[in-house]
């Protein structure tokens, strides 16, 4: 479940965008840019556990705590899909 | 007589099987599987999960991930125990077993180690000679791992219910050591600890009711050899909820009708997770003893149970729903709605 646009701080999904796009080249092993568009695990073959992953590393590297208890991983499936549920669901750590 | 199964490690490749079980499933039997009495031992000693990570080869992020998100705390563990003496421990604890020794017919050892001990040792044996209870069948089932605690529930009712004595009971226990690194961690899953439960059934009791079983066994996730691993993780959480929905369904009941879930402590975000996709409030999942036990194999159902029993989460007449996930050769997800 995403939150409404109108919900979500743009400067912080940007910071959002820009961890996960880091982390993700890292956990993947890739050198190609990361898009919004792209679907985490049948484009970049992100298991459910490696997301935990990238979740925790976000949530390290933005300074914020994830409402993980709300996400629903089958909805969440591009990297810009979770950006925009980290940004409009996840308080300052 | 006395049978062992322990050397049995069936494969269940490209096996799908499903079992539902319920309170009158024997033709002409008006049996109903009822836990008499629930004791569990767990050990006071507790890990921090930060202390693992060199015996266990964790790195720092899989520790992190593990606190964080897993909910993992502190795993219980009892260096001085062997598999016997937790089993008789929980044993001990069950009061309601002292003089009625005879009228136990069936001794049921539900746990996910195929083996555990070196031949010709046998620990279940060892443990049912202290107890008394020598002269009755004792068997164990290792076959749905984790989920073989529940097995051994059906298998209990299943054996009363077909005994001429309307007075047998079984006693199920369950329990283990967590004693290589293979047993005691499920990599970016879950950390085993150490526990036992000892678990009085009979056939006509009126305490805690047994309404339904389901169970589904999916021979083609093979996580014991790393093949469908990723279709297993994919999948998992929608094959739970499928055993749960089938549980429920056939006890009569809707979701909402179920009080309590007691689940299987692999850890926190699965269940978070599992909640969203059944739409059922996670606060009525008790979750509390994952940080506080980390996962007991097959005795996190009765751990729980105590637990919910020792918080009064449960009245008299409530219905409540336990869940677990065996995985090894081939997963198992099973269910079982009680009434308390």
């Amino acid at each position: 479940m995403t939150a409404p646009d109108a919900q979500i701080d743009v400067e912080l999904r940007q910071r959002v965008v820009q961890a996960m796009s880091a982390v993700l080249k890292r956990l993947v092993d890739r050198d190609e840019p990361i898009s919004e568009d792209m679907n985490m695990a049948d484009e970049l073959g992100v298991s459910s556990s490696l997301g935990l992953e990238l979740l925790l590393e976000v949530e390290e590297q933005v300074g914020i705590q994830i409402d993980v208890e709300k996400m629903r991983p089958d909805e969440l499936r591009t990297v810009g899909e979770l950006a925009t549920f980290i940004a409009g669901h996840s308080r300052p750590w | 007589m006395q049978r062992q199964y322990d050397e049995q490690k069936p494969r269940h490749h490209n096996i799908v099987a499903h079992i539902d079980g319920h309170r009158n499933d024997v033709v002409g039997s008006r049996s109903v599987t009822a836990l008499d009495a629930v004791s569990v031992y767990t050990p006071a000693f507790r890990v921090p999960i930060e202390d693992l990570a060199d015996p266990l080869e964790l790195t720092d992020i899989q520790v992190r991930l593990f606190r964080r998100f897993h909910g993992l705390d502190q795993i219980r563990f009892d260096p001085d125990r062997s598999l016997a003496d937790l089993l008789h421990a929980a044993a001990d604890g069950l009061t309601a077993l002292r003089g009625r020794e005879h009228r136990v017919r069936y001794v049921i050892h539900g746990r996910g180690m195929p083996v555990v001990v070196p031949y010709p040792h046998n620990p279940l044996h060892d443990v049912c000679r202290e107890l008394g209870l020598e002269h009755a069948l004792t068997f164990t089932v290792t076959q749905q791992s984790c989920a073989s605690g529940l097995l051994a529930i059906d298998l209990a009712g299943r054996l009363l219910a077909g005994d001429p004595a309307d007075d047998a009971l079984a006693l199920v226990l369950t329990g283990e050591k967590a004693f290589t690194r293979d047993a005691r961690l499920l990599p970016g899953t879950s950390i085993f600890g150490e526990g036992a439960s000892a678990c009085l059934v009979s056939a006509n009791g009126s305490r805690d009711r047994l309404l339904s079983y389901a169970c589904s066994q999916r021979g083609e996730f093979d996580t014991e050899f790393g093949e469908r691993a990723e279709k297993f993780q994919r999948e998992y959480r929608s094959s739970l909820a499928e055993v749960i929905h089938r549980a429920v369904g056939d006890a009569g009941l809707a979701l909402d009708d179920i009080r309590l879930v007691l689940p299987h402590n692999v850890n926190v975000v699965t269940w978070q997770r599992l909640c969203l996709l059944i739409d059922f409030p996670v606060r009525r999942v008790l979750l509390s003893n994952v940080p506080a036990n980390g996962h007991l194999f097959c005795t996190d159902a009765f751990a729980n149970y105590q637990t919910a029993r020792e918080l009064g989460l449960l009245s008299e007449g409530d219905r409540y729903l336990v869940a677990t996930v065996g995985a090894g050769a081939g997963a198992t997800f099973a269910a079982m709605v009680f009434e308390h």
